[in-house]
Formats: structure tokens, sequence, C-alpha cells
């Protein structure tokens, strides 16, 4: 384990990992009886080998599920890199459908390839850092170490930026010059930029005798193309490689004991083989399974699932070195649990008696918007109905929870009623469910049956 | 920018590879990027273009030319053969010599870039934008001896507006001048540019010389691919039929054509058990270029979509339905999504993954959503018609 740790450690060894490597050569030595439990030796690999998985997004060996797109792509762009043809295209996906990962997957192949190495020259943009077409172009320039950047710096204006990266493209030719590949990640924000000059530009060389380059957008959007100005769509060729995952419950069921086991490379070979029958048997369980069908439900993509394992993972110690289904059961409570009703039951009984005030006057008046003075009323009159009033509170300290509630972003004034209007007298809408208010009540902590009798009463 | 510094791109250490078999070569031949020597179906505007231009340089005089149609018609191609003609004529002897320069509103950040680059063009000078536009301006007004004539290209002319339109004012007073001997062509996409965002003055100085390229029909894109193939047989005729009347309703745009074709050579490559066998490129091949690039991906994304992304759909028209409007709340749609996941026996959603799953089909624009901070009160509306989602709900 040792020799393991001497080598290049990745930035993903954090906290956790550090934690686990230090305990055991800490306990081993007392405890030399003990150090036949296997756990201790092939546990925190485990936690490095699947963290870098989770949280990395390390690339797969073999991208599954996509294999006409990774053909269609490969073979693309090594005809830009080996016969200097232009192209350009747009990878479309939903969020986390793994566009990048086939993205760097087709460009791991594609390296491998001696003579497109020497040749392809990369470079890469994000709509989210080039917001504008001025850095862009400076971005470009660095990355193509054109003749006008000196080290890091780039000289010259905008327009004078411009004119040379379009004039160093126009001398080069199909045959002899370096083929050029631009990857433009959140390619729907490059659309945004004034005129879509870089689009232009860029679509423009790739259809025209120039330096060969292949233009490929990354987005999320499905409606990119009505994004494109009329001259600038006519010049992309409308090729598009759309991702949409099409896996089945069983497929996501056998995606999750292949993403939770170990690779067979694991130096500790009798570790692993516990370590993945386990997950095995974790896998056959009837409660884990309908965790995951759940999940599978909710959506498809490989993010939240790896989110999912990951707060498995973390749960996983020395001490339990396996993956319970209790463990996925206490992690996607955890991913489920309902944001809005957690801070319910941080409120106080004053705050909460308002929020059950602005639910009758929601019920009353079918949603239209109450102020502060509608909604001390409403409370006022519940008072009123009861002998013994304990929350017979002033003004000030009823206003000044409305104004928590306000902070919290429970409630929040209608737009167009300007700051004019004194506080009190503000139109608010209630931020909440009913739903939600019903359910906070029955888990708030010592809720008083009054309050929770008047809420669940028809009417105020 | 440094003084010295040469605009290049490194160059390649092996040569680019030379197409091999027939659908390679179909394949370079159809790129875009190969503007062949003459370009067939244009022939009369390359007339018309020619005699306007060839007239002018004769004369010594100057004048204006407006020229208009729809993305990949050959409105530049046109304009950069016949001046490649002419300077085969001038190479002969047959009309006086003359100078050709263009610009392109599009390859600008700025319209008064214009005046640096054309007069850099024309004497190799630098100068800032205001100086450029009085060096051009004292060179076009005063009388030179041995001066010849110039011919401009102005490349998308709308994005050479200004509020006050003085870049296109001069660019259109300019040849009016007596000594200024000045040819400017105009290019854009819209047939009424003049007379709806310039002003009197400067719609008067364009003149009413105008020419629009009329999209291709499908008997010319036919011909342009035959043209572009030149014997060189990849094709079936009825896929090359197939294509060109595709685009040609949809659009009569060149470019898309030669994708298109270009697309389904690799296609049929693909397709081809025996990569040396030699296959045309069949109706199938086409067939499948055109879904890929003509389709739209909503109804194929709905069907993807996961379970609850389906069921918040169902509701969103469960709930447009009840209100007879195209437009409701989240929290509206929030009380159909659990009522829909109580009748399909789903665990019941929490508000939380409903706004997540709303967000998410936001993201990917099948919905379109207020911002998000707005919570449960923010409005929701499909993107798509409620057919499409129904249709692609209900297939399978």
């Amino acid at each position: 384990m040792l020799a393991e740790k001497s080598k290049p450690q990745p930035i993903t060894a954090d906290d956790g990992v550090n934690a686990g490597s230090r305990h055991p050569r800490l306990s081993l030595v007392p405890a030399k009886l003990e150090s036949r439990q296997w756990a201790h030796h092939g546990f925190p690999q485990v936690q490095k080998v699947l963290r870098e998985r989770f949280c990395h997004q390390q690339l797969p060996e073999e991208p599954e599920g996509v294999e006409a797109q990774h053909k269609h792509l490969l073979e693309l762009l090594k005809r830009t890199a080996i016969h200097g043809e232009s192209n350009s295209l747009l990878i479309v996906g939903p969020r986390g459908a793994g566009k990048t990962m086939l993205l760097k997957c087709v460009l791991r192949d594609l390296l491998q390839d001696k003579e497109v190495q020497k040749n392809l020259l990369q470079v890469h943009l994000n709509g989210l850092l080039q917001t504008d077409d001025r850095i862009a172009l400076k971005e470009i320039t660095r990355q193509l170490h054109l003749e006008n950047a000196v080290g890091d710096k780039v000289f010259g204006s905008f327009a004078e930026n411009l004119a040379f990266l379009l004039e160093a493209l126009k001398k080069g030719d199909r045959s002899s010059s370096r083929p050029v590949l631009f990857v433009l990640d959140e390619f729907d924000l490059f659309a945004h930029h004034k005129n879509q000059t870089l689009l232009y530009n860029l679509f423009d060389v790739s259809q025209s005798a120039q330096t060969p380059i292949a233009v490929v957008g990354v987005t999320c959007r499905l409606d990119v193309l009505e994004l494109l100005e009329k001259r600038v769509k006519s010049r992309f060729s409308h090729r598009q490689i759309h991702l949409l995952s099409s896996l089945t419950v069983t497929q996501y069921l056998r995606l999750v004991g292949t993403q939770l086991s170990l690779p067979d490379e694991f130096p500790d070979a009798k570790f692993a083989q516990e370590w993945n029958s386990s997950i095995e048997t974790l896998c056959a369980d009837k409660s884990v399974e309908e965790v995951l069908q759940r999940h599978f439900n909710a959506s498809k993509d490989f993010r939240s699932m790896h989110m999912l394992l990951m707060l498995c993972l973390s749960r996983v110690s020395v001490a339990k070195p396996v993956i319970q289904p209790a463990d996925l059961q206490e992690a996607s409570r955890l991913c489920l649990a309902d944001a809005k009703a957690n801070m319910l039951h941080g409120l106080s009984i004053l705050e909460l008696c308002l929020i059950i005030a602005m639910k009758h006057l929601n019920d009353v008046y079918e949603g239209e918007p109450f102020n502060l003075q509608m909604v001390h009323n409403e409370f006022k009159k519940f008072l009123q109905r009861k002998s013994n009033s304990m929350y017979n509170f002033n003004q000030p300290v009823v206003r000044k929870a409305f104004e928590h509630l306000q902070q919290l972003e429970l409630i929040r004034p209608v737009e167009g009623s300007s700051a004019k209007t004194q506080s009190e007298y503000q139109l608010m809408r209630l931020m909440l469910d009913h739903s939600q208010i019903m359910e906070a009540l029955q888990k708030y902590p010592q809720c008083p049956t009054d309050v929770k009798q008047w809420a669940m009463s028809a009417f105020g | 920018t440094p003084r010295l510094a040469t605009p290049s791109i490194p160059s390649r250490t092996l040569p680019a590879r030379q197409p091999t078999n027939v659908l390679e070569e179909a394949r370079t031949r159809l790129h875009v990027s190969s503007v062949p020597e003459s370009l067939p179906c244009r022939e009369q505007e390359f007339q018309d273009i020619y005699s306007f231009v060839e007239s002018k340089i004769i004369d010594g005089t100057g004048g204006c030319m407006y020229i208009s149609g729809v993305p990949g018609t050959g409105k530049t191609a046109t304009v950069h053969e016949v001046m490649r003609c002419l300077e085969r004529a001038t190479d002969m002897d047959e009309i006086p010599p003359f100078r050709f320069i263009e610009i392109n509103g599009m390859k600008m950040t700025d319209p008064h870039q214009s005046y640096v680059q054309i007069l850099q063009k024309l004497t190799g000078q630098k100068a800032t934008a205001d100086h450029a536009a009085a060096l051009l301006e004292k060179r076009f007004s005063n009388p030179a001896p041995r001066k010849e004539t110039t011919v401009l290209l102005v490349d998308e002319l709308d994005l050479l507006w200004t509020r006050k339109q003085n870049v296109m004012y001069n660019l259109f007073d300019w040849p009016t001048r007596r000594h200024a001997r000045l040819v400017v062509l105009t290019i854009a996409n819209t047939m009424d540019l003049p007379e709806r965002i310039m002003i009197n003055r400067v719609a008067s100085r364009l003149g009413l010389t105008r020419m629009s390229f009329q999209p291709y029909s499908f008997k010319q894109l036919q011909q342009i691919i035959m043209s572009r193939l030149n014997k060189v047989k990849a094709f079936e005729e009825d896929a090359l039929q197939l294509v060109s009347r595709k685009v040609a309703a949809l659009s009569g745009d060149a470019r898309r054509c030669l994708d298109i074709c270009r697309r389904a050579t690799e296609i049929c490559e693909h397709s081809a058990a025996d990569p040396s066998a030699k296959g045309l490129v069949g109706m199938s091949h086409v067939m499948e270029a055109l879904n890929e690039m003509f389709s739209s991906a909503y109804i194929t994304a709905i069907k993807c979509a996961s379970v609850q992304e389906q069921l918040f759909l169902r509701a969103l028209i469960a709930e447009f339905r009840r209100l007879g409007l195209e437009e409701a709340t989240f929290q509206q749609v929030f009380v159909q999504h659990q009522a829909l996941c109580r009748v399909e026996g789903l665990q019941p959603v929490s508000v939380s993954e409903s706004l997540a799953v709303c967000q998410r089909l936001g993201a990917c624009r099948l919905l379109l959503l207020e911002p998000s901070r707005l919570g449960v009160l923010q409005r929701v509306r499909l993107n798509i018609s409620q057919d499409d989602v129904l249709f692609a709900l209900k297939a399978d």
C-alpha cells in the first residue's frame, strides 16, 4: 500500500482518502491479530478508485450505448485531421447525458493515431468563460500561438485580433496547413454574442477553401439552431449528434452495479473479489431495487446517479467496509428531501401561525396576494376563538416574524408593487405549496394541538 | 499587433491524404469550399453583373449596385467569378486595369472598421478609423493622374448600419464624385433593405441598379450537384433528385444540398459491408441523411425522457386543458403531477423533486420557464405544440 501511495495522486485525494489511509496504519501496529481483516488493506484504495469515478467524471474504457455516435464523430474528426476536410457539428443532449464524455473519449481515441497527434491543433472555448467575442478571440490566438501572442499575452485591439486571425486562417490551405479543431462548450451562449461574429467567421472558414477546421459545439438546448442567424445557420452543416439516453430499468440497475464494482486491475485482488460480490448481493436486494427504480423514474442522467452513489460510499468506513441497503436508503432520503420542508421545521410557532394564516387566506381568496395587515387580522381571528391566548403578540413582533419569512423567501412581494408602499401594506404571495405546509406541520417538533387543528380546519 | 508579425497557421508534417476511392472523391468535390470553375444556373446574373462592372471600368465612371437574395443562392460566388473573368480580360488587355477589394460586414467588429480595412487594402497603410475616413475622402475626391478604377465588394451590407448611417452614406457617396472611379457592389439578404433601414439620402445614392438572386429550383440544384461531381459516378439518379427536390421545397440553399449529399456518402460508406466494394449512394442513404438533418429531436427527446418527466408533461397538458390557457404556474401543474403519480401507482413526488424535473425540461427547452428563483410561482409554457407532446407520449 505504501508503494501505491508514492504514485502521483491527483487532487482527488481529499481529506476523506487521506484520513482513511492514515487510520489503518495507526491501528495496524498494535492490533496484529486484526491484520487478517481484509478491509484494512483495500479500503483506502476503494475510496480512491470510486471517488475518482464519481466525482472526477473519469473516462470509461468504452462509452456505453453511444457506439454509433462515437463512430460518427471519430470518423469526422479523423477526416479533418488526415484529409484536411472542414466540418462543423453539434452535440446536443440533456444535461448529464455524457456529451463531454463522448467528445473526450473520441479525442482520446483520435490522438492515439501518430499522424493525427502530430498534425491536429486544438482550441477549447467555453461559453461560460469566453463571455464575449473579444475574450474568445484572445483565447483562440493564445491557444493557437499565433505571432501576435507573446507568451500568454495577446497584443492589439479587438479589430486587429480578428483581422489577424482571419488572415492567418485564410493563408492556410487544405493540403499543407495543420487542421484546427475548435471545441465550443456551452455553444448556445456563443449564439448570444453580438452579431454572432465569431460563429459566422468560424463556420465561414469551415465552408471555404482555407485552413481546414472542425467546429464542434456542445450544448443542452434542443432549439439551438433557432438561435442562429440566417446566414450563420446557412453556413452550419446541420450535422447534429443527439445524445438521448434510452436506458431501461434493468440496464440502469446493471449500470449501478458496474459503477460500484472495482476494476480487474485493482491491486488487492482478493479484496476486490469480496467487494464485488458484496455489491452483487446489494444490487439483488429488493429494497435497493426499489430505491434505484425511484431514482431512475426521476432522471436517467449519470450525474444524479453518481451523486447518490457518492453519498452511499461516504458512509462506508473501515469499521463497516461494505455498502448495505440501509446506506442506499439513507443516501436516497438525503437526495430526495424537500428543501422547503426542512426550512419550515426551523420556524418559530409565531412564524408557523402566520404561514397557516396565509394558507387560509389563499384558500378563501383563491390565490390573491395578501399583505401583513390581512395576515395579522386572520391570526387575530384565530386568537379570539381561544380562551387562553398565549400567542398574543404585539404588532412589531408579528411584523418582525413576517419580515423573517420574507428573508427566507417563503413569501415574496408581488412584482410591480414598488418599494414606495409601506411594508405593512405591500402585497405578498406565499411561495409554498399546501401539501408542503401540511407535511411540515405533521413533522414539526412539539407542535401545539390547537395550531394543528386550526391548520386542518377548512376555514380560518 | 507587432509590426512585422505575419499571420499564418503552422504547416503540417505530412501533406494531407488524397481521396482514394469514388466516395471520397465525390465527398471532396461536394464540399462547399471547392467552388467550381464556372457556376451553373447563374449565367444571367453573371452576365448582368459582368456588363455593369465592365461598362463602368471602360467608361472610367463609378456606380453602385445592390444584390440581394437568401443565404446560399450563390451571390458572393457569382461576384467573385465575375471578378476572376474581368481580371483575365485585363490580362488580355481587353479592358483597362482595375483594383478589386472586398470587405465583409460580419468580419468586422464595428462598422467604422470598414474605413480601416478599405484603406489597408488600397494602400497598405494602417490608420485609425477617423483618420482612414479622412484619407479615403481625400483620395476619392481629388483628381490624380493615371488613376485606375477600384471595384469594392461590400458583403453583408446590413451590418454596416449605424445610427447616423455615415458609413453607408460615404460608401455610396464616393462613387458619385467625379474623380473617384469607384464601383461599389453591395450584397445583403433582404430585398427591401434600402427602403427599410436607409434614410432617403443614402437610398437615393444607392440608386436603382438592383438585382435579386432567386432561390434555386430543384432542377438547378440537381444541375449544380451534377456539375460538381463531374462524371464521378457515386450517386444514383433518383437519390440526387430526391435531395434537390427536398431542399428546393424547403429553402433552395445550395449549401444545404451539398451538405446532405456529403452526409449521404458517409452513410453509404458505413453501411457497406465491404469498404472496398463500389457502392452507389442510393435512396435509402439519402433518406437517412435527410432525416438526420431536417427532423427535430423534440419528439425523440420526449420519448427518451424519464418517467417523471413524461408525467410532468402530461400533467402540464391536463392543466392547460383545465384552464383553457397555454400557460400555468408550477403550483397548478404540481397538483396535477401528484394526482397523476397516484393514478400511476408511483410514490408521490415532493415539490423539490417536481421542480427539479421541471427545470430539467426547461434546460433542454422543451418547456419555457420564468427564472427559477420564483419557485412554485413560476409560470410554465410548452415550447412545442401540444399535439407533438401527445404524439410522443402515446407512441410507446
